[in-house]
């Protein structure tokens, strides 16, 4: 009854459409599925390539399908592909890790605190941004030696991540100083009345607010080492110990060693860990999606 | 808790000058002290300084007699208010509330009862598990206040605590806040720029400008006994009537055209003051409707504001010069007429005008 009543009220807070409105609404449609259509379709040849077992060593346009497995039988008995897996899951952990804690500290300090050189070395910061990381490969090489001749055990994979680590410090700082920014220093007064020391202030009064922006930090330094390549296939040079994206490459990069449906076969599996830890981040990212909404 | 200021000074890095210097002050125990002042005068920098939230450039806070300049703002059984409430946006308000008595390892069952019995006094029972974004700007207010009661601290400090709400529950809140001063049994000081506020709750008021504490005392005394130019012009609406003059042979001869003899108390004290530039204030109800037989002015009726009980003339002398008359509201005046009126004699104050402090 109640449900008839309202069928004829008109609830949107919205402007009703107008013919004009009708049209634009469903341009907007056929964009947005040509967009979508743009980014599933190499996804979905990806997939078909993957699962073809009549795709021998290229993959070719206009080959018939029939389901088969032995592309991933390939990957995973005749190449190191499990080691590259767990090679970039680890430095992606690591990497991910040492940025959060330290664009923790960094992000936290520069906003909050008054100190000498304060301005001069965010401005350093930012200018050395500009500068792209293998512009250093050279000096990478000799700092490398010069550690491993005191510290045999630090690994070349030790340093990658390092590298990645440092970029993703500096670049994140500025992200994080101002978030923290535009939260009132009130808080902090509040929290430290109320019996909070300086890390414990960050750790149970910006931290937990900053979250969404933490979350996004963590993703995109844990994807960061999944998508270079350049680094890694300069510094590592066993290819046990190479990551996805330098593994995979051997895959294509011979003719003696041509294996595309094998690569995308290892392509389909790189993106597990990363969907794995957005589903993790999931409700912390939307979160920060929507209370930025609502603040606007 | 008795709080004294001697002699308190505060610089900010990188400003040429102090903000405040010299501040000498004494709260004695559950004293409702408010600190009133004009915007930027200085108070939050004062009462931050308090709270161990601003140093001390110069001088010794003390709290029962311990200097506390270098304690930790935990460690010096506070609690506070702010402005802009400052409420932990992650949390419940239940959180928010017990967040002090957590950091202090209270047991669960106390922090409980405490919370209860704080959101059963403010009336927030029905909120405390919404977030601070998903209540009312007037309910924020009173989890903030909550948040500060339930730590029983020695002494509390609110910095403009009212100043984001309409004024009806402003009006409540002045009540709810001095009752929850009395039966906290606190000391409580209190910043405020509106000059309401400080004369309805306060034991104490500290008139604050220029970085300077301008008088100390009652309410009653700021209106009855201005100090200087200063309190006068800020204490009381409408403002004030200052008359710049001179006394000549006891008698105070205005620039306005106008003479007055003050009674015998304002002529002592006026003795010395033979020949020199002075400044007559007198309140809007000072003057008396019809003419005496001296002390008279004539003015014109220039805007009525008609308030019900009470009406005010701003009116204007012949050679320009306006003042404000309060008369009640059953008097029938019209706007262009000139009427006389004269002054009350136990009505007026005198000030140097060199040094504007108050004769007498
Ligand atoms: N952190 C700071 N650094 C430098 N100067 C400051 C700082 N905080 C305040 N000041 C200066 O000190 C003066 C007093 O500020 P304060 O906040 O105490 O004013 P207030 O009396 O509380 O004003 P309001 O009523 O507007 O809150 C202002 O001139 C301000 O510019
Ligand atoms: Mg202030």
């Amino acid at each position: 009854m109640k449900k008839k009543k309202e069928k004829g009220l008109y609830l949107s807070d919205r402007p009703p459409l107008t013919a004009v409105k009708v049209g634009m609404l469903g341009l907007s449609y056929v964009l947005l599925f040509f967009y979508v259509f743009v980014i599933l379709w190499p996804l979905a040849q990806i997939l078909f390539a993957s699962f073809n077992g009549n795709h021998g060593s290229y993959i070719q346009i206009g080959v018939s399908f029939s389901f088969s497995m032995k592309h991933f039988q390939y990957l995973f008995g005749k190449t190191y592909f499990l080691n590259w897996v767990w090679n970039t899951i680890l430095i992606a952990l690591a990497t991910a890790a040492l940025t959060l804690l330290f664009v923790s500290f960094t992000g936290y300090a520069y906003s909050r605190y008054r100190f000498k050189g304060r301005k001069a070395s965010l401005m350093a910061i930012m200018l050395i941004q500009t500068i792209p990381s293998f512009a250093g490969i050279a000096a990478f090489y000799t700092l490398h030696s010069i550690i491993a001749s005191i510290a045999p055990w630090f690994s070349r994979q030790m340093f990658l991540i390092l590298i990645y680590a440092g970029g993703g410090i500096a670049g994140n700082t500025f992200i994080l100083k101002g978030y923290i920014d535009s939260i009132s220093s009130e808080l902090d007064d509040a929290a430290r009345i109320d019996g909070c020391g300086n890390l414990q202030v960050y750790r149970l009064i910006i931290m937990p607010i900053v979250r969404p922006m933490l979350a996004v930090i963590a993703l995109w330094s844990f994807i960061g080492p999944f998508l270079d390549f350049m680094l890694p296939s300069i510094l590592l040079n066993d290819p046990r110990s190479y990551t996805l994206a330098t593994g995979l490459h051997t895959l294509i990069n011979d003719v003696r060693n041509m294996h595309q449906p094998v690569f995308a076969a290892g392509g389909l599996l790189t993106a597990v860990p990363i969907i794995i830890l957005f589903i993790a981040l999931q409700k912390q990212l939307v979160s920060g999606l929507a209370s930025g909404a609502v603040k606007g | 808790m008795k709080v004294e200021l001697v002699n308190i000074g505060k610089k900010y890095e990188g400003r040429e000058q102090f903000t405040i210097r010299h501040i000498d002050l004494e709260i004695e125990d559950k004293d409702f002290c408010v600190i009133l002042g004009p915007s930027g005068c200085g108070k939050s920098t004062l009462l931050r300084m308090i709270a161990g939230l601003n140093s001390i450039t110069e001088g010794d806070l003390l709290f029962d007699g311990k200097r506390m300049n270098k304690v930790e703002p935990k460690d010096r059984d506070i609690a506070m208010v702010f402005q802009s409430y400052a409420l932990y946006p992650h949390m419940t308000v239940y959180d928010n509330m017990a967040f002090s008595l957590k950091m202090r390892k209270e047991e669960k069952t106390v922090i409980h009862d405490r919370v209860i019995e704080a959101a059963e006094l403010l009336q927030m029972t029905d909120y405390l598990y919404s977030k601070p974004s998903e209540i009312s700007g007037g309910q924020r207010q009173r989890v903030a206040l909550g948040r500060a009661m339930v730590r029983k601290a020695a002494v509390f400090l609110l910095d403009e605590p009212l100043s984001n709400l309409d004024a009806k529950l402003r009006e409540h809140m002045r009540v709810e806040l001095v009752r929850l001063h009395k039966s906290l049994e606190t000391t409580s000081v209190y910043v405020t720029h509106d000059q309401t506020e400080a004369m309805t709750m306060a034991t104490k008021i500290v008139l604050l400008n220029d970085g300077k504490v301008q008088q100390v005392g009652k309410p009653s005394e700021f209106y009855e006994k201005p100090a200087n130019l200063f309190v006068a012009g800020f204490i009381g609406s409408p403002t004030m009537n200052l008359f710049p003059g001179q006394i000549e042979d006891g008698v105070f001869k205005a620039d306005d055209d106008f003479t007055v003899e003050p009674d015998q108390a304002d002529k002592e004290s006026l003795a010395e003051y033979q020949g020199k530039r002075v400044v007559m204030g007198i309140r809007s109800e000072r003057f008396l409707a019809g003419e005496a037989e001296k002390n008279n002015i004539s003015v014109e009726v220039d805007v009525i504001e008609m308030l019900g009980k009470e009406q005010l003339l701003y009116c204007k002398f012949p050679n320009g010069k306006e003042c404000v008359i309060s008369e009640p509201g059953h008097f029938k005046y019209a706007i262009d007429e000139v009427h006389h009126f004269h002054l009350d004699l136990e009505g007026l104050h005198f000030f140097d005008e060199e040094t504007s402090e108050r004769i007498g």
